[in-house]
């Protein structure tokens, strides 16, 4: 019972059961949605949104947020796709993206980290910059005709129906859950986030910290760009628009707290994984695809504001029982 | 304390509002001087279309964010008002003016929605808003689907009066999207600088409890202004729907950026408690006419414009940033004449 309780109190573990529910809702309504290629797809097709939601929940377990990742995410697709149509090697195509990643993050961390601008204003301005970046690289034409190697890759299988591409990234994901849990590096980014003044005093480096979670945003998002370009074969110069809400609001129905601090990368996936799902249950379900930013929006408001209402009635049970309790001991008090 | 007129004009020099003015006059010497089309009237008042959504919602964002909030959903409840407007027009057969009612009650419920989440729910205001943002573009297309035209063209034909929104023209010259924007910037003023309505705003943004404490029903002046926000997202939708003559769901869709960086640089801070509408007003400017002046003047590909933008913001965060740093300031004024940075820093 014990255990059960345990495993009830991790955040992730609301996404995850909501995950469990929603995908048995629609499979009751509709029962070919639960056949292993289709439900297996609902993960294949997450992939970059997975990477994303990865990437800013770095970010925002800090306490900072990043808007600018929809434009980072189309600069490095704009950037590799158009490298490897000229014939570049995938080597030099594939570092020049990351490389895309690391600059942008490099630039985003600094404003926020060492200058100490609010990071929603400065990711904002950063955003246009990066947008206008591919404008002013694409010269606002589509990059097209990627060598079909590159597209294919997007479709290879490793087991069965897993795409190469969703094993790959999970354990990356995987990977990074473990060193942000389990070592001490790892766990800086929750303290900064959780009380950046607390953690500066026991002698965390807070700056560095959240200079480096940018940078890591910035390659994940990069990364995300890569797969993009191969999984949709063709740039156009707003690739990537509005994709950082969607990361975002990911994050959120993931169990990461916005105000930092709180949450897991694996929260996240399972975000990214409702959250790129849903379009594809409107189609089970029905429903045509112009229901998806309404459903997004409904999803995400729901679940923001029950954790919010149910953690202020823990706050206030808390301080209830604290009074309560204070009022005990002092009665004990006087009655010796 | 009293000041001599010659003090107060020192500090009116000094202020930030000043140095925003100077930059939209230098705007206009530099544009003019390099393509004199740009000082023709009826050129620089014709561009007020492009840019007046803009103006006229960055004015109400203001004040959510002296509460210490932000408005993410405004470029969203644009489309959702212009298209509010087209089907209940065409499709729902009322007059023209019923409909922009509606739009605009809609409008108000979508923001009191939104400031209700916010406000009673203690949901942190960019969450909030970006689920709203999502929620209300997504009900605009649900919107647009039960018009018998196809989404994507666009509900167009508008009665004339509807149409003279946008092109009345005050003397011939000054356009009416003008009048509006100053009249809004007017009551904006006198609502958040002259009225107690004002004061609670900026107090509930320095320290909510602090206002809760004094009597002030924070919960419901938060809210207030994300109905005000959503209202004058409705004005602006109405105003740009009738210069495209096009109702669209997706009209407002690029906003939000440009709404927040006229806000932040016009002096307001993101994290509350401060904050000007005759700033915001001419920050709005001040990117308006960039956006006009420089495929003008520079031809510069309109697709560009997001760089210069994006660039002001960062280069006017930056530099307020610094300016607020101690060290900066000691160092700057052993190089400047004294007092620099004052303006700048909060």
């Amino acid at each position: 019972m014990n255990t059960v309780k345990k495993i009830l109190k991790i955040r992730e573990m609301t996404s995850f059961l909501f995950l469990i529910a929603l995908f048995a809702g629609v499979g009751m309504v509709n029962s070919s949605f639960l056949s292993p290629t289709s439900l297996l797809n609902c993960f294949n097709d997450s992939v970059v949104f997975t990477l994303l939601a990865v990437g800013i929940a770095f970010v925002i377990l800090t306490g900072e947020i990043d808007v600018s990742i929809g434009a980072i995410l189309g600069l490095s697709a704009a950037v590799t796709s158009t490298l490897l149509r000229n014939g570049s090697s995938w080597a030099v195509a594939f570092l020049a993206g990351v490389m895309v990643g690391v600059v942008t993050g490099v630039i985003n961390g600094f404003g926020v980290a060492v200058l100490n601008i609010p990071s929603l204003i400065f990711t904002l301005g950063t955003m246009g910059l990066f947008r206008g970046m591919i404008y002013v690289y694409t010269g606002g034409a589509w990059v097209e005709n990627l060598p079909a190697p590159f597209t294919m890759l997007s479709k290879a299988k490793l087991v069965g129906d897993l795409t190469a591409f969703y094993a790959v990234v999970l354990a990356f994901v995987i990977l990074a859950h473990y060193i942000l849990t389990k070592t001490r590096r790892g766990k800086y980014f929750i303290a900064v986030g959780d009380n950046a003044a607390g953690a500066t005093l026991i002698g965390i480096p807070t700056v560095n910290t959240k200079f480096v979670s940018y940078v890591l945003c910035g390659v994940f998002s990069a990364v995300a760009g890569i797969l993009y370009s191969s999984r949709i074969g063709f740039i156009t110069p707003t690739a990537g628009n509005g994709y950082e809400m969607k990361a975002i609001a990911a994050c959120v129905l993931g169990g990461i707290s916005l105000t930092g601090g709180l949450g897991s990368l694996i929260g996240a996936s399972i975000g990214a994984v409702i959250m790129s799902s849903v379009s594809r249950i409107l189609v089970f379900l029905g429903f045509s695809s112009d229901y998806d930013n309404t459903i997004t929006g409904i999803l995400l408001i729901v679940i923001v504001v029950v954790d919010a209402v149910s953690q202020n009635r823990a706050a206030v049970k808390n301080r209830h029982m604290r009074l309560a309790a204070r009022a005990q001991s002092k009665k004990g008090d006087d009655q010796k | 304390m009293k000041n001599s007129p010659l003090e107060s004009l020192k500090r009116g020099v000094k202020s930030w509002e000043f140095a925003l003015l100077m930059i939209l006059f230098l705007e206009f010497v530099i544009f003019g001087a390099k393509n004199s089309k740009f000082l023709n009237p009826n050129i620089l008042l014709g561009s007020v279309n492009d840019i007046i959504s803009i103006c006229i919602i960055s004015l109400f964002v203001t004040f959510v964010m002296i509460t210490g909030g932000i408005d993410i959903q405004a470029g969203a409840i644009v489309g959702f008002t212009s298209i509010i407007v087209g089907v209940v027009w065409q499709d729902g057969g009322l007059n023209i003016w019923a409909a922009c009612l509606i739009a605009v009650i809609a409008a108000a419920l979508c923001g009191a929605l939104s400031g209700f989440f916010v406000a009673y729910c203690n949901v942190q205001p960019m969450v909030v808003t970006l689920g709203g943002g999502f929620l209300y573009s997504g009900l605009a297309l649900l919107v647009a689907k039960l018009s018998a035209t196809e989404s994507y063209k666009g509900i167009s034909g508008f009665p004339d009066s509807f149409r003279q929104i946008s092109q009345f023209k005050l003397f011939g010259v000054i356009p009416e999207q003008v009048i509006i924007f100053a009249v809004l910037t007017v009551i904006a003023y006198l609502l958040l600088h002259k009225t107690k309505y004002g004061r609670k705003v900026f107090l509930v943004g320095v320290n909510p409890r602090a206002a809760e404490y004094s009597g002030i029903n924070s919960r419901l002046v938060i809210m207030s202004t994300y109905v005000l926000s959503g209202i004058s997202a409705a004005i602006a939708g109405i105003v740009l729907t009738s210069y495209l003559d096009t109702a669209k769901s997706d009209i407002g869709a690029t906003f939000t950026l440009q709404i927040i960086t006229a806000v932040v640089l016009g002096g307001t801070l993101s994290t509350g408690g401060k904050g000007n509408v005759i700033g915001t007003a001419l920050a709005a400017l001040v990117i308006g006419i960039l956006r006009f002046g420089l495929p003008l003047c520079f031809k510069i590909n309109t697709q560009y414009l997001d760089i210069p933008v994006g660039l002001l913001l960062l280069i006017v965060i930056t530099a307020r940033s610094l300016a607020g740093n101690s060290k900066v300031v000691r160092f700057m004024n052993g190089v400047m004449p004294r007092g620099w940075g004052k303006t700048a820093a909060h």
